[in-house]
C-alpha cells in the first residue's frame, strides 16, 4: 500500500513546504526560485521513469514539455479555454502522441533508441517551426488581457506557482505508486534483462510504450503553466535540447531509479545554478563552477546522492525510495 | 574633544552624502553565456559607457536632486527560462527603479510579463519584434525602430533605383528574420515588384547551393533576407562563388559585423539594415554627438561601436532626459515623459506610440541601410546608403 510508504508524507510534507514558504511573507522572488525548482523536479522525476526504472535514455524528453506548452497556450490563449482545462488537455495530446511516437521507436534498444528520441525532438520541432497556427518560427505571445480571467497578471502567476507545485507532487507520488506496483517490478526487470523479461511474460513493447507515454503526461502539463506564465513560446525555447541534457545531468547526480533521488538532484542543481549565476563574486564563472561539481559527483559517487546515502546508511533504503 | 570632532566629522560627511548624491538603479539582464553573448555584450557596453559618462558628470539632475546610476545586472545565459526569476529578483530585491530589456524579442516580451505587473518602466533594446507592444502594455518603451521596417526600407531604396526588379526572398527560419521577411513580401508586392522565389532556410544551414540553383532559375535580379551571422555570411559567400547574377543583395544583421569585410570581394556591395551607422550625422539636441560618442566607446573598448551599443547607449539618454523632464524617478511621472518624449540623440529620433493597441512602439527612429563598397583606397567600408538625406555615399546598383 502506497499509504504506509513514509516517503508519500515527505512528499506531501515537500509540497506543502512550498506552498508555504513564500506564503508566509508573500515572497515574490523566493516564489520565483522555487518554481524553477519544482519544474526540475517535475521533468527529473518523469524523465527518470524511462531512465532509471525503464533503462531507456530518453534525450528528447523536453519535446513533451515544449509540445504542452504549445498546444496549453494554443487553448489558453487563442481559443480563450479555461487554463487547468487547457493544460490537462494539453497532457493527454502530447501523452497519445507520445504512446504513438513510441510504438515506433520503443523497438530500438540501446544506444540507437536514444539516437531516435534526438530524432523525435528534432522533427516536433522542425513541424512546429513551420505550423501556421502555432506562429511558426515566431511563436505566439500571450496578451496580458489573457491574464485577465484569472484576476490579472500578477495573481495569475500565483496561481501558475501552485498549479505547478501540484503536479510536481503529483509526479513524484506518481512515481511513488509506480516504483511499487506490479507495472514498476515489469520496468524493472526490462531494465535489467529485456530479454529475460520478455520470457518470463512481461510484454516489454506495451510496457515501455505505456511508461513513454505516462512519462509524457505531467511535463506536458508543466510546460502548459510554464508557457503561459512565461508569456510567449517559440520553437527555440520550447525546445532547448541544452534543458534535456540537464534533466539527466540532474538525475544523476540525485541518483537514478529512485524518487528522491530524481527530487534532490533536480533540487539541488538548480538551486545551485541559479545560486551561481546571482552570486557577485562567482557568476562570472558559473558554467565552469557547476561543471566541475559535476565531475566530482559523478566520479566520487557515480549512484549519485541516494546511492551515496545507501552505502552510508543501508537501511536508509527504506524511507528513501 | 578630538573624538567629538572626529564623530561630527563622520555625521557630516555622512550627511552630505545622503543628501547630495542620492543613486537609482537600473536592473537588466545581459547574456553573457550563450548564442545571444556578442550582440547582447556590446549592447551592456552602450549601458556601461552611459552610465560612466553620467556619473563622471556627476549623476542625474532633476528636481535639484543629482542621482548616480548604478546597475543591478545578471546573466540570462540567453535563456528564457531564467528572466523572469532575474527580472523579480531585480526589482523586488535590489529595488531597481527602472529597467533595460534583455537582448532579443523573446527575451524582451519574457521580462515585460514580470515588469507590466510590477508598474516598472523597461525601455527595450535589441527587441524589433513588434507583437510584444500589441498586448496591451503600459510601461514598455521600445528603442529599436520595429522588425518590420528593416526590409521595407531596402525595397524603397530599390523602387527608386529600378521598379521593374524582380525579388527573391532566402531566409533564416528563426523568430526574427521571419518577423522581418512576412510583411515585407507584402510591401514588395504592394510596390509592384514580382517576387518570383521565396524559401526559409533551417538555422545552422552551411550549404545553399539547392536553394542558390533554385534563385538561378527564378531569374530574380534580387536578393533579401539572410538571418544571422554565420548563415548570412555563408550565404554571401556561396552566391558570390555561384556568380550569381544578382544587382542587388541585401541581408539582416550579418553584414552589420565589421568581420563582414574578412569576406573580400564576396562582401562587396551586400547592403544591411541597420538602427543606426557611425557615419550618420543626427545634429542631436541632446546628449554627445554621433563622432564624440564613437571616439568615447572606441577609447573604451577598442573596438567600433555597434548598432546594438548605439542602442544601449541611447537607451540610457533617453531615460536620463524623461527623468529630468519629470524632476524626478517617480514612475508614473517618468511614464508620462517618455510618452511624449520626441527627441533626437546621435542616435537619431525617439518618439513612442502612445495609442494604446500598441504602446510604446517606436514610431520615430527609422531604418538606415549601409552597403559595403570599396572606398578609393580599395579598403571594403561600410557606407550608409539609405535614407538618402543621410547618406554618406551612393547606392552602388548594379553590384557588379
Amino acid at each position: 500500500m502506497i499509504l504506509r510508504r513514509p516517503l508519500l508524507w515527505l512528499i506531501l510534507a515537500l509540497a506543502a513546504l512550498f506552498v508555504w514558504l513564500p506564503l508566509r511573507n508573500h515572497d515574490v522572488a523566493l516564489r520565483e526560485d522555487l518554481i524553477l525548482v519544482a519544474v526540475a523536479i517535475i521533468l527529473t522525476s518523469n524523465l527518470n521513469l524511462m531512465i532509471g526504472y525503464t533503462g531507456y535514455v530518453n534525450f528528447g524528453h523536453i519535446v513533451f514539455y515544449g509540445l504542452g506548452g504549445y498546444v496549453g497556450l494554443y487553448l489558453a490563449t487563442v481559443l480563450n479555454w479555461n487554463l487547468i482545462v487547457a493544460a490537462l488537455i494539453a497532457g493527454v495530446t502530447v501523452s497519445v502522441l507520445a504512446l504513438l511516437f513510441g510504438l515506433g521507436i520503443l523497438r530500438l534498444r540501446g544506444a540507437y533508441f536514444a539516437l531516435a528520441t534526438i530524432g523525435v525532438l528534432v522533427a516536433v520541432q522542425a513541424f512546429v517551426a513551420n505550423f501556421e497556427p502555432w506562429g511558426r518560427s515566431t511563436g505566439m505571445y500571450v496578451s496580458f488581457a489573457s491574464y485577465a480571467p484569472l484576476g490579472g497578471a500578477r495573481r495569475a502567476l500565483w496561481i501558475t506557482y501552485y498549479l505547478i507545485i501540484g503536479v510536481m507532487a503529483l509526479s513524484l507520488v506518481l512515481s511513488l505508486g509506480i516504483r511499487r506496483s506490479k507495472f514498476g517490478l515489469g520496468l524493472f526487470a526490462i531494465r535489467e534483462d529485456e530479454d529475460a523479461a520478455i520470457v518470463l511474460g512481461v510484454n516489454a513493447t506495451v510496457y515501455k510504450a505505456i511508461i513513454y507515454s505516462v512519462s509524457a503526461f505531467l511535463p506536458a502539463v508543466a510546460g502548459a503553466l510554464m508557457f503561459f506564465k512565461n508569456g510567449m513560446i517559440d520553437p527555440s525555447i520550447a525546445f532547448e535540447y541544452m534543458l534535456s541534457l540537464e534533466g539527466i545531468v540532474m538525475l544523476m547526480l540525485g541518483g537514478q531509479g529512485t524518487v528522491a533521488g530524481s527530487a534532490l538532484g533536480g533540487a539541488l542543481y538548480e538551486r545551485l545554478r541559479s545560486y551561481l549565476l546571482t552570486s557577485p563574486r562567482l557568476s562570472e564563472f558559473h558554467l565552469v563552477i557547476a561543471g566541475a561539481l559535476l565531475l566530482l559527483v559523478v566520479r566520487l559517487a557515480p549512484g549519485g546522492l541516494i546511492g551515496w546515502l545507501y552505502r552510508l546508511v543501508p537501511r536508509s533504503r527504506e524511507v528513501v525510495e | 574633544m578630538k573624538r567629538v570632532i572626529f564623530i561630527a566629522f563622520l555625521l557630516s560627511l555622512s550627511f552630505a552624502a545622503t543628501s547630495s548624491a542620492q543613486t537609482i538603479t537600473v536592473g537588466f539582464t545581459v547574456s553573457r553565456t550563450g548564442a545571444l553573448n556578442v550582440d547582447s555584450l556590446e549592447q551592456y557596453r552602450g549601458f556601461e559607457l552611459w552610465r560612466d559618462t553620467v556619473n563622471a558628470a556627476g549623476g542625474i539632475k532633476a528636481g535639484g536632486k543629482s542621482y548616480m546610476v548604478q546597475f543591478a545586472s545578471y546573466d540570462d545565459e540567453s535563456n528564457s527560462k531564467r528572466v523572469q526569476q532575474l527580472y523579480t529578483r531585480m526589482i523586488l530585491e535590489d529595488k531597481a527603479d527602472f529597467l533595460f530589456s534583455p537582448y532579443s524579442s523573446s527575451l524582451t516580451a519574457t521580462a515585460a510579463i514580470v515588469t507590466e505587473q510590477y508598474e516598472k518602466i523597461m525601455l527595450t533594446t535589441g527587441a524589433a519584434e513588434e507583437k510584444t507592444y500589441k498586448l496591451g502594455n503600459q510601461y514598455l518603451f521600445q528603442m529599436f525602430a520595429p522588425a518590420t521596417q528593416y526590409l521595407t526600407a531596402a525595397l524603397d531604396a530599390l523602387k527608386a533605383r529600378d521598379p521593374k526588379a524582380t525579388v527573391a526572398f532566402v531566409y533564416e527560419d528563426a523568430s526574427f528574420s521571419v518577423a522581418v521577411v512576412t510583411p515585407a513580401k507584402a510591401y514588395a508586392q504592394q510596390l509592384g515588384f514580382n517576387v518570383v522565389f521565396a524559401e526559409a532556410y533551417a538555422p545552422n544551414t552551411t550549404d545553399f547551393s539547392a536553394i542558390i540553383d533554385k534563385v538561378i532559375a527564378s531569374k530574380a535580379t534580387v536578393l533579401l533576407g539572410g538571418g544571422h551571422y554565420a548563415d548570412g555570411s555563408t550565404l554571401a559567400r556561396q552566391l558570390y562563388g555561384h556568380k550569381v547574377p544578382l544587382k542587388m543583395v541585401a541581408l539582416l544583421v550579418a553584414p552589420d559585423s565589421p568581420q563582414w569585410s574578412e569576406l573580400g570581394d564576396a562582401a562587396v556591395g551586400v547592403i544591411v539594415p541597420s538602427q543606426w551607422e557611425p557615419q550618420s550625422t543626427f545634429k542631436a539636441q541632446y546628449g554627445p554627438s554621433g563622432a564624440d560618442f564613437g571616439k568615447a566607446y572606441s577609447a573604451k573598448y577598442n573596438a567600433p561601436p555597434s548598432y546594438e551599443s548605439a542602442g544601449g547607449y541611447a537607451s540610457g539618454l533617453i531615460l536620463q532626459h524623461a527623468i529630468e523632464q519629470a524632476g524626478g524617478t517617480d514612475t508614473a511621472k517618468v511614464a508620462a515623459a517618455l510618452n511624449s518624449t520626441d527627441l533626437t540623440t546621435f542616435y537619431g529620433r525617439s518618439k513612442f506610440s502612445t495609442v494604446a493597441s500598441e504602446h510604446g512602439l517606436q514610431v520615430g527612429h527609422t531604418i538606415f541601410l549601409a552597403q559595403w563598397q570599396n572606398d578609393k583606397s580599395g579598403a571594403l567600408v561600410k557606407q550608409v546608403v539609405w535614407p538618402l538625406a543621410g547618406k554618406s555615399a551612393d547606392l552602388k546598383y548594379p553590384i557588379r
